[in-house]
């Protein structure tokens, strides 16, 4: 059976939060507001310096101030390191700094002021290395060398200390590519050198991105209870909970069993709350003094030391043909990993979306590389669309370049090129579902793209398609005798309303409304194993498998619907909480036919000896889906000559989701995206000077806020299905932050004819480029 | 965050003996709105803290004999932003702190905390200088009254000395013929500190002849700077294209900005230029700015 397409079904209509209440009364729990007997607050000293061998530390007066409980350096704990693949991030320093502001030293105290009061005692003494900040020089053989043991540490691998990299000569590749690289990918198709040689014009430019803080507002924060059991029980912020006991389990040296994150809500994520940051030091501190320990970072924390956006340096070099069609294209990345790249899914992926470099063109010819280089900055991680920002931007920017070298309108070159339904993608992507011109043809009439504007006005285009993660969740729905329907899950929405999407897809198949359902967000313990909330990948993912198992439980209900009906499992229909059976004659006892049925009262007879019928669902969708959602951008500017602020006056999205869930959600997915990308555009970045972050809060760190904001609107482009996730979905999420980049910077040049290759694009900078040309003018 | 002692002296001679009292020890709190976020980065701060907030009468907004203002230092950003005393004295003044921070600090900052931290960034500094205004501080020893000119010294420090609360700002009589532009340039956010800010009184005679001009520059310096070459420049003249840019080019040169996220030195004078520029612009057109 199915369920009926009823004008009820929540699937498509704009259901609001099933959680909103709770957090906007206040009820909601986040990590900082648990607390447990005995609990301790940790504080941690951080290294001052970029590069130092760890001469002395010493912790005495700290250890005397009263109420401190455990002082621990990383002699203390020993050489543990963890990380994602990599595991070359140690719990504290153990010998030596590679960045300012590392975990050292880690103090436990009864009270976050004692514990801080106890940090400012503890004196050390380092001998200071030489430091290496540019990841070009960190390559060259000179550099001072990083990490000398990366072979031995865990990379991959189910144990401390295996190395399945190395089986497969991982080593000897990066070895080849400079010194300090810690990953490298190559990927290609045809023969880029033969394209150029085919090509009229070739044309080269480096674009480079900033190193980039998520600016969550909840900082990071754990809550860790190391029991006399042996067993770690943890509150924390953080959206991945099974990912990260996996592989603290083995860092850590624990039955992954033991390790139990409890649920709570996330204060904001942007990518960022995939690491265990201080999880590892709470955990040793835990253990020390017998007490749970809380640790609170505040911002200056989260600047200096948590896992902020790769900055990288792009250099694409395009042939072209003098019709415009493309015939070459080559991207060489270098990404900057701070100290670590623990943080990090490599190797395996490089920063995931980095292929978008070489965009959405039908390209005969087409080269990557992306090396990953360590330096002394802070070790980088993950921010929403990880390596599709920077090289959306930087492959959006360059082809309004390329467009320009033939005389050809930003729309008509990508039209020209972008793939449709049939074509590959650049490196051979086998691309379905392809919606790219509906994209773009839905923003030229929307935007007024071709109508006159001001001076110093601009509009530029960009475009770029997201490919819906892989990952894996599990969903448990129950059915009680009474009918009340729960939902049970461990995704950890982290504020992309993921919840809401699940609870639609449970009340559709059961045909009841939203408010119905239940959902309960489960300790890893309930073993509903789930990836983690990230790689656009969730309502893949977890959708999956909510609908796997709301239909699972519908089946045995159904079943007992078809007994009670005496028909044919699809003979029975259910809509709008009713179960209904054929019409046919009445059975000797008259029961079930004839009439319908309520879900709660089939439930009631399914529900033998008051056991509630349950529907399971495990979904791996690791299988890489080809589902484009493609998405189009135009923004307009306005420059202020005077002083070259940038203004961004409108922005008009398109994106191609597939089936639409649920309107609040995609669009607020596409507002939210927007905004970061202006901000990253015309405002952020984490800036350092010699390894040291000058900007260690939000009066310095500027993201934009509700005054800043321009008139966005967002066109929804679905009913066709084509996307992996459920009912045919496809990732929403950073559809707008994939293109909005490329497309302010292309508005830019169109109102005053300069191209900017570094973000931010700040005023200083257009007013630089600016001046330049009046001085050039004047000469 | 340190533990405190928190007074709340209800007379400000009990507040006045409890800084002579404490001395080094004491320090006074008013809307908290500066003090509370340096406790919670961890600045240095005293063991007993004097709230002024029992005390009557502080944050009051009145009309002097003689046609000036007196401002309360306890007064909000936010009362001042929307009094009708402050409206009636000079419209210009009271927009000019809608631009302040965000409402909720309006709420609760206040001007006498606003001016004793010192910092050149702040948006009333260099408004209140261009108004002429002076700040009364009381201590146990009486009253004294000092020029808002000579009341900042360094970045955080004033003539406010130890032992002295600031009780009121008063403003003089304003001619109907003064003229006041406000100019604040955030190159990033508009939630940001500016890159710079320009305030500009103007008095403009019948023939509009600049009788008398005071410029102020603010996050152009250590403190909120008087650009008093750029004002010299367009005094006792009409104010025309080329007296303004004749004051904007030494406005430029009398700035001392330095190089933060906002930009570098370099750019910050160029645009104090620019800002000064558009400022007397506005004020030769139409007599008030309200520019960004």
């Amino acid at each position: 059976m199915a369920a009926e397409a009823s004008v009820s079904s929540p699937i498509g209509t704009p259901v609001p939060r099933v959680e909103g209440k709770e957090k906007v009364t206040g009820q909601a729990k986040y990590t900082a507001d648990y607390t447990l007997p005995g609990m301790l607050w940790g504080a941690i000293l951080h290294s001052t310096i970029p590069h130092g061998r760890i001469v002395r530390i010493d912790t005495s007066k700290a250890r005397a101030v009263p109420g401190v409980h455990a002082v621990l350096t990383g002699q203390d704990i020993g050489e543990v390191r963890f990380g994602r693949a990599l595991a070359d991030i140690p719990v504290l320093a153990y010998d030596r700094v590679r960045y300012v502001g590392e975990p050292l030293v880690a103090v436990a105290a009864e009270g976050r002021d004692v514990a801080k009061e106890a940090v400012a005692l503890i004196e050390v003494e380092y001998e200071e290395l030489a430091a290496v900040f540019d990841p070009f020089e960190a390559m060259k053989p000179e550099a001072p060398l990083l990490h000398p043991q990366l072979a031995e540490y865990r990379w991959g691998g189910q144990k401390r200390g295996s190395n399945a990299a190395d089986a497969d000569g991982h080593f000897h590749v990066l070895e080849t590519r400079g010194r300090n690289v810690v990953s490298y990918e190559l990927e290609s198709k045809g023969d880029v050198e033969q394209g150029f040689r085919e090509a009229d014009l070739v044309l080269e430019h480096t674009y480079r991105t900033s190193i980039i803080h998520q600016s969550y507002i909840e900082p990071h924060t754990c809550l860790v209870s190391a029991e006399p059991d042996g067993k770690a029980r943890i509150w924390a912020s953080n959206k991945s909970p099974f990912t990260i006991r996996d592989y603290l389990a083995i860092d850590l040296d624990l039955p992954d069993k033991d390790i139990i994150f409890e649920p709570t809500w996330v204060g904001g994520d942007y990518g960022g709350k995939g690491s265990p940051l201080p999880i590892p030091i709470a955990y040793f501190l835990s253990k020390a003094s017998g007490r749970p320990v809380k640790v609170v970072w505040d911002l200056a924390a989260e600047f200096i030391a948590a896992n902020p956006r790769h900055a990288t340096w792009i250099t694409i070099r395009s042939g072209l043909k003098r019709d415009g069609r493309i015939v070459a294209r080559e991207v060489k990345m270098v990404a900057d990993s701070g100290a670590y790249a623990g943080y990090k899914p490599i190797p395996g992926a490089v920063i995931v979306g980095s292929h978008n470099a070489l965009g959405v063109y039908k390209t005969p010819h087409a080269r990557f590389e992306c090396s990953i280089v360590y330096t002394n900055h802070v070790p980088a991680g993950h921010m929403r669309s990880p390596g599709s920002y920077q090289s959306a931007w930087a492959c959006e920017a360059d082809i309004d370049r390329l467009a320009e070298a033939v005389g050809m309108d930003p729309i008509e070159f990508r039209l020209l090129n972008g793939v449709e339904e049939g074509d590959e993608g650049p490196l051979g992507e086998p691309w379905s579902s392809v919606h790219l011109k509906d994209c773009l043809e839905a923003v030229r009439a929307a935007s007024g793209w071709d109508q006159p504007k001001p001076p110093n006005v601009g509009r530029g285009v960009a475009l770029a398609q997201d490919r819906t993660g892989s990952g894996a969740s599990t969903a448990q729905v129950e059915v009680d005798a009474n009918g009340r329907v729960t939902l049970r899950t461990t995704v950890m929405d982290q504020g992309a309303g993921m919840l809401t999407v699940l609870a639609q897809i449970v009340a559709h198949e059961l045909q009841l409304p939203v408010e119905s359902v239940n959902v309960e967000v489960m300790s890893t313990q309930a073993e509903l194993y789930d990836w983690g909330s990230s790689a656009l990948s969730v309502t893949h993912a977890a959708g999956q498998a909510a609908l796997g198992a709301v239909v699972a439980a519908r089946e045995k209900l159904a079943a007992v619907a078809c007994e009670m009906f005496d028909c044919q499992p699809e003979e029975v229909e259910l809509a709008d909480g009713v179960f209904r059976g054929p019409p046919h004659p009445l059975p000797p006892d008259g029961e079930g036919s004839g009439r319908g049925v309520s879900l709660a009262e089939v439930a009631g007879r399914a529900c033998v000896g008051g056991e509630p019928v349950v529907g399971h669902c495990r979904y791996d969708g690791w299988k890489r889906h080809y589902g484009a959602a493609f998405s189009a951008q135009v923004a307009e500017v306005e420059v202020d000559p005077r002083t070259g602020q940038v203004k961004v006056r409108r922005i008009v999205n398109a994106a191609d989701v597939g089936t639409l869930l649920n309107p609040i959600g995609a669009t607020g997915q596409m507002e939210g995206a927007t905004i970061v990308a202006l901000g990253h555009t015309t405002m952020e970045e984490l800036r350092l000077a010699d390894g040291r972050v000058q900007n260690t809060s939000l009066r310095e760190y500027k993201v934009p806020t509700s005054g800043d904001l321009p008139a966005i609107e967002n066109i929804l482009i679905h009913g066709h299905g084509g996307g992996p996730g459920p009912y045919g979905s496809k990732t929403v999420a950073d559809l707008a932050l994939i293109v909005g980049p490329a497309a302010i910077t292309n508005a830019i040049h169109d109102a005053i004819g300069e191209r900017f290759d570094e973000l931010p694009i700040t005023a200083e900078k257009v007013y630089r480029a600016l001046k330049a040309r009046e001085v050039t003018s004047e000469a | 965050m340190r533990d405190a002692t928190y007074h709340e002296p209800t007379t400000l001679d009990d507040a006045l003996k409890m800084l002579d009292q404490y001395g080094d020890d004491a320090q006074v709190i008013a809307g908290g709105t500066g003090l509370i976020l340096g406790m919670k980065q961890g600045l240095p701060s005293a063991p007993h803290i004097v709230g002024l907030r029992k005390i009557p009468g502080l944050s009051t907004i009145s009309k002097r004999a003689d046609g000036g203002l007196d401002i309360g230092a306890l007064a909000t950003h936010r009362q001042i932003e929307t009094s009708a005393e402050m409206a009636e004295y000079c419209s210009a003044f009271a927009r000019s702190f809608a631009w302040l921070s965000t409402i909720r600090i309006r709420n609760m900052g206040t001007i006498g905390g606003n001016l004793v931290e010192g910092n050149p960034s702040y948006d009333p500094p260099p408004v209140l200088m261009a108004l002429g205004a002076q700040v009364v501080l009381a201590s146990g020893g009486g009253e004294r009254t000092v020029a808002l000119d000579d009341f900042f010294v360094g970045v955080g420090r004033t003539a406010c000395r130890r032992g002295e609360i600031l009780t009121r700002v008063v403003l003089p009589p304003l001619p109907a013929t003064v003229k006041l532009g406000y100019s604040k340039f955030r190159s990033r956010s508009v939630a940001d500190s500016p890159t710079v800010a320009v305030a500009a009184a103007v008095d403009l005679d019948g023939d509009r002849i600049v009788r008398g001009a005071r410029i102020v520059l603010g996050a152009a310096g250590p403190v909120p700077l008087r650009a008093r070459k750029a004002e010299a420049a367009i005094e006792n003249q009409e104010l025309t294209t080329s007296s303004i840019g004749e004051a904007a080019a030494l406005a430029r040169e009398e700035a001392q900005p330095v190089r933060d996220l906002r930009g570098s030195a370099e750019y910050k004078r160029d645009m104090v230029a620019v800002f000064v520029q558009s400022t007397l612009e506005d004020l030769a057109r139409d007599g008030i700015s309200n520019g960004r």
